[in-house]
């Protein structure tokens, strides 16, 4: 276990030879496995489902199942037949009925998972490495993936899962590895470890700070304004209203449609149906150049890829969104670039060795501070922040937050997508919940819970406690850290 | 995590990077590669050939490349962007034959051009809207226009040539003002606005934040889709002026001229030190690139009269130095 | 079961336009049949013109012209399907026929047919597979790469040439291209074979489908143990292998090889497989679908001529060949556009 950004994944990377190490060895059976070898890797029994989409998605599920190790019944030919059995059983086993040859790009985010997960139960496997495979299924579906891993278990596969749910680890686990910041804090046998303790070794610290400030909530201009915004097979019919000074919180599990409503309002992606309104005036479809116009900024999930130009300098970055503007007669005006970067910088208190060096060279909190002060240079009222303190250090997250409060006691109106539920609930001033593309439900801060908002999150409806198999789980406070 | 390596040059370059200074920094090694290149073959060329240097056979064989020099300019910018444009040499022979039919039609020479160039603008500006509006990958889009524009060139000349265009319009491409030729001219007026759009306005940071990452761009509000627009149809129109150029300098029109042109120039711009993969590129490398390729073309020619020896020159040129970067530079991209 | 299927995971997928947009997708991701439909409908409306059209001799000269297409896009599909590309085809098919012609040509080397058709196989694989090392271990763009390779394979085929075409080609090698095998043209038995094991490679041999693999996802391809690089190398000498192939049978049917051989066939190749249905970014896309494409591209001149249109509509075939790619290109936008896939 871990918070994020503690080198869980990277990891299980090297365990799995697909990344290589820099020191250290990866011992089977007391023999040390070469680095960054994944045959040998596989070789030796381990067997590792990770956590980005490592599923080819041209391809239906017979060929994801069984690439790099195909059945075949005459040297260099495939049987088919039998593969297209094997997939279906397989799938079957996983309580999943689909097309086998269906490319997986038409399939649900959950199907799709399960088609990975059916991939790494069919090799024979000595030890399987299952990160965070949950992330997307259903409670449902997360039983019938529980009760096959039981199986393995008892016919004597090691299992390494990792997640970040106590619950899930509580009902699977025999011992628990804690990481923080890339170093091993602890391992402990689960049931020596209570979940006060065990969350305190993966924070590091009591929970979260949870400094309460007393700002008037409700009673600010209604800065944002969303009415039945939709759009096919994302989302549909959602209705909210961000007053300014307000943090609205947006929780739900991945794949819910929060993402894709961020990028609707501020003009990404076009809504079918439905208005969105900026102080009362309605904001023309799909422009993102008159959204910032207008004030509302978004600062994307993935700064890598939507947020940031990794090769480009930190001040061209912090440029970017206003470069249009800072201009005389059509031209740059050097005077006003400089100015604007340094006010940024020092805002957001970068840490860089200079405007000049390239964003990649910075640490995964600078980049995120840079991405924010990219978008807080075109002066919004409105501030989308979806996964602001992703792959963030702790450090980086506590300033994150206090950035976000004080924005918010000027006046910003802010909508908070995030899955990390202690930072939804200690940020925000009322939380909205999405589930499968809708508004499921809405919670003020005196009554949100971890467990309300997981029940409006969790597609089976209100009954979001997961059967235990073993050990009982404590009905309170299971955290998704 | 860690804290970012500090770099002692970093440091001190606080306002380096934004603006003119960024463009007037020093030459990339790419640059320098290509610097030593033309110097080494220019040297070389003085000693097996002394003539080959006078200012007056360089004057005579520059007519050759202007018209490859023009178009490297949007090719430039467009794979800065991470696209491509293969349909120039094509664009060039439609404009060319509809400037001859516009003339034999008995229309004014001055209107035929402007005719040519409204073509030569239509047909990149058809390029653009596929690739912008329609989000198809350019190198399909270009293909296809490729053989389109072509087609059409080739259908409404039925193949014939037309000539015999009067001297006020030849002038266009035989002509000198004070010694210098007149396509020169036109080439460097085209050069110095592409150099001032590309360092002196918001254009220039647009263009490479659309090359590295396109998402991110939209996300910054950049209007991606009408700078791709703007690009594609400025290399339409540059392939128009090409055309009059050549038809100028020939005083023939025929839908067979520019055949392999697109190859030329991409060769040029990427010899120049342009990423296909779009993001880093600069007009000066562009530059050095057209005038390597154009000097030694011209001097295989001069010293061993084969033109076919400098096409196996020219791509080895090109492979050598793509892959002298890629295997300078650590890591994949 | 493929229906019963489809639709139990239409009503997973909850939405009622699921369904509809299904068999959209299918049509449209499936282009194989669209080229085909287009395929028998233009030799249908031109044979209802003039059925001549359609008479067994002319479809046999149609299919004998199309031939070097076919096999030369059935290399080019896989090296696509990676995500690569391959511009070099036509120069390398130019050298090829001049290395064929003065290797068996009675005033050059006056080798034996067999050697000499060796030769030029293993001259076509060798620059496929430097095509591939030079993508691979130069971490090289294929565009740059083939480019390159485009210029100077077209150089050295004028040096060897040096303006001269050679015309005393053996009867033997003449056999290769206008010959029959039970009255069908050697050209077409070498096409068909292409195809039929290049379908097999795709479909039913573990290589075939770790090509789709690796050019649907690079990266976990490269966590599911494949050597992508290894599968490059292979796609690239497969096709510099076809093209010498391709070259074989189709460049003894003239009479005379001269150094224009060849020129400008790497953008009917690539049309073709563009048109057949692959994705220029890889992952997708069929040999069925290239060959078929190459089908389709290869009626446009003769349906200029025999719908009478007079000497002039010949000139227009580069246009319609032009016009094909954008209408593919199109389609394929809109049938994207009803399943509301991200843009690539």
């Amino acid at each position: 276990m871990g918070e994020n950004g503690a080198g869980k994944s990277t990891l299980i990377k090297c365990l799995s030879g697909s990344v290589q190490h820099d020191g250290g060895t990866v011992e089977v059976d007391a023999l040390c496995l070469p680095k960054g070898n994944i045959a040998a890797a596989e070789a030796a029994g381990i067997v590792a489902l990770h956590q980005e989409s490592t599923a080819f998605p041209h391809l239906g599920a017979i060929d994801n199942i069984f690439i790099g190790r195909e059945l075949r019944r005459a040297p260099g030919l495939l049987d088919r037949p039998r593969m297209r059995r094997e997939a279906q059983l397989l799938m079957e086993r996983l309580g999943e009925r689909i097309d086998v040859d269906r490319p997986l790009e038409d399939l649900s985010l959950a199907q799709r998972q399960m088609v990975g997960i059916a991939r790494a139960l069919s090799r024979r496997s000595r030890l399987l490495i299952l990160d965070e495979p949950t992330a997307s299924l259903s409670a449902r579906e997360t039983q019938t993936l529980f009760r096959i891993l039981r199986q393995l278990q008892a016919e004597g596969v090691a299992l390494l899962y990792i997640s970040h749910r106590l619950e899930e680890v509580y009902a699977l686990a025999d011992r628990v590895t804690v990481l923080r910041d890339g170093r091993l804090v602890g391992t402990h046998a689960i049931a020596d470890l209570g979940r006060d303790a065990l969350v305190r070794m993966m924070v590091g610290r009591e929970l979260l700070d949870q400094e309460e400030s007393e700002r008037g909530t409700a009673d600010g201009e209604i800065m944002l304004e969303v009415r039945g915004l939709s759009r096919q097979g994302e989302f549909a019919d959602i209705t909210f209203s961000v007053r300014a000074g307000e943090i609205v919180g947006l929780a739900g599990l991945v794949g819910a449609g929060r993402t894709e409503v961020a990028a609707a309002i501020f003009g990404i992606e076009r809504a079918e149906e439905g208005t969105v309104h900026v102080q009362g005036k309605p904001l023309s479809q799909g422009a993102v150049r008159a959204s910032i116009a207008s004030g509302v900024a978004l600062v994307p999930e993935d700064r890598q890829h939507e947020g940031l130009i990794l090769p480009l300098s930190v001040a061209d970055n912090l440029l970017l969104s206003v470069i249009n503007s800072l201009t005389r007669f059509g031209f740059r005006s050097r005077r006003k670039e400089r100015a604007s970067v340094e006010k940024s910088m020092r805002a957001l208190s970068v840490k860089a060795a200079g405007p000049g060096v390239a964003v990649n060279t910075l640490s995964g909190g600078n980049q995120q501070k840079v991405s924010l002060g990219k978008w807080l240079a075109t002066e919004p009222r409105i501030l989308l922040l979806d996964e602001p303190t992703r792959g963030v250090d702790v450090g980086a997250k506590a300033e994150v937050y206090r950035l976000i409060r004080s924005l918010a006691s000027e006046g910003m109106a802010t909508l908070l997508i995030s899955s990390d539920l202690p930072e939804v609930l200690a940020l925000s001033d009322r939380i909205l919940v999405m589930r499968e593309g809708r508004l499921a439900g809405e919670l003020s801060r005196s009554e949100a819970t971890e467990e309300k908002i997981l029940a409006f999150a969790l597609p089976d409806g209100g009954d979001s406690r997961m059967e235990t198999g073993r050990s009982a789980i404590p009905h309170d406070g299971n955290a998704a850290i | 995590m860690t804290t970012p390596i500090i770099d002692a040059e970093a440091v001190t370059v606080t306002k380096s990077r934004s603006g003119w200074a960024h463009r007037l920094t020093l030459p990339t090694r790419q640059e320098c590669v290509l610097l030593g290149l033309l110097i080494g073959t220019l040297l070389l060329a003085g000693r097996l050939s002394p003539d080959f240097l006078t200012s007056r056979s360089q004057l005579e064989l520059s007519t050759h490349v202007w018209e490859l020099a023009l178009l490297a300019i949007p090719m430039t910018l467009i794979i800065l962007t991470a696209g491509i444009d293969l349909s120039v040499g094509s664009t060039m022979a439609l404009c060319a034959v509809v400037f001859g039919i516009a003339v034999h039609a008995g229309l004014p020479p001055l209107v035929a051009a402007l005719l040519s160039l409204l073509v030569g603008g239509g047909a990149g500006a058809l390029n653009g809207i596929f690739v912008a509006k329609l989000r198809v990958h350019p190198l399909i889009v270009t293909l296809a226009t490729l053989a389109a524009y072509r087609g059409i060139a080739e259908g409404i000349s039925l193949g014939r040539p037309f000539s015999g265009f009067s001297d006020s319009f030849t002038f266009l491409g035989q002509g000198s003002i004070l010694g210098f030729p007149v396509p020169g001219i036109v080439f460097l007026i085209v050069l110095a606005v592409a150099a001032v759009m590309i360092g002196g306005t918001p254009l220039g940071l647009s263009l490479s934040a659309i090359g590295f990452n396109e998402t991110a761009a939209r996300y910054s509000g950049l209007a991606v889709a009408r700078i791709k627009l703007l690009l594609y149809t400025s290399s339409g129109l540059a392939a128009g002026m090409a055309a009059l150029l050549f038809v100028a300098r020939r005083n023939t029109a025929k839908a067979d001229i520019g055949t392999g042109m697109e190859l030329d120039v991409i060769t040029a711009v990427v010899l120049g030190g342009t990423s296909i993969f779009g993001g880093r590129g600069r007009l000066f490398g562009t530059v050095l690139g057209v005038l390597l390729i154009h000097e030694v073309r011209e001097f295989v020619s001069w010293q061993w009269n084969r033109d076919e020896l400098n096409l196996v020159v020219v791509g080895t040129l090109l492979i050598l130095s793509v892959l002298a970067d890629s295997l300078l530079s650590p890591k994949k991209r | 079961m493929n229906d019963s299927a489809t639709e139990a995971t239409s009503s997973a997928g909850g939405t009622p336009n699921r369904a509809v947009s299904t068999v959209l997708h299918r049509l449209a991701s499936q282009r194989e049949y669209a080229v085909l439909a287009l395929l028998i409908g233009t030799l249908g409306v031109v044979g209802a013109f003039n059925p001549s059209f359609l008479s067994g001799g002319n479809l046999r000269d149609m299919l004998v012209q199309d031939a070097p297409i076919v096999i030369a896009a059935c290399g080019l599909t896989f090296v696509v399907l990676l995500g690569e590309i391959d511009i070099s085809i036509g120069s390398s098919m130019g050298l090829l026929a001049t290395a064929l012609g003065l290797l068996c040509s009675p005033s050059h080397s006056a080798l034996p047919v067999w050697i000499a058709v060796a030769l030029t196989l293993l001259l076509g694989t060798s620059i496929g597979f430097l095509n591939g090392l030079m993508v691979t271990f130069g971490r090289m763009p294929s565009i740059i790469v083939t480019l390159g390779m485009l210029t100077v394979l077209s150089g050295v085929n004028l040096l060897l040439m040096n303006g001269k075409w050679i015309t005393d080609l053996p009867q033997g090698l003449r056999y290769l291209g206008v010959g029959t095998l039970l009255h069908v043209p050697i050209c077409l038995w070498a096409a068909a074979a292409a195809v039929i094991c290049a379908v097999l490679l795709a479909r039913e041999t573990p290589l075939g489908r770790r090509i789709y693999a690796a050019g649907s996802n690079p990266d976990a391809a490269r966590m599911a143990g494949l050597s992508v690089w290894k599968l490059k190398l292979f796609a690239f000498t497969l096709t510099g292998f076809l093209t010498a192939v391709a070259t074989i049978v189709s460049v003894p049917r003239l009479s005379v090889i001269e150094s224009g051989v060849g020129q400008g066939f790497e953008l009917l190749v690539v049309t073709c497989v563009v048109v057949g249905g692959a994705s220029i970014s890889g992952g997708r896309g069929s040999v069925i679908g290239s060959a078929l494409a190459a089908l389709l591209l290869g009626l446009v001149r003769p349906m200029l001529i025999f719908l009478r249109l007079g000497v002039s509509a010949t000139y227009w075939e580069r246009a319609i060949e032009g016009a094909f790619i954008l209408l593919a290109v199109l389609a394929d936008h809109l049938a994207r556009r009803t399943r509301k896939e991200p843009h690539r």
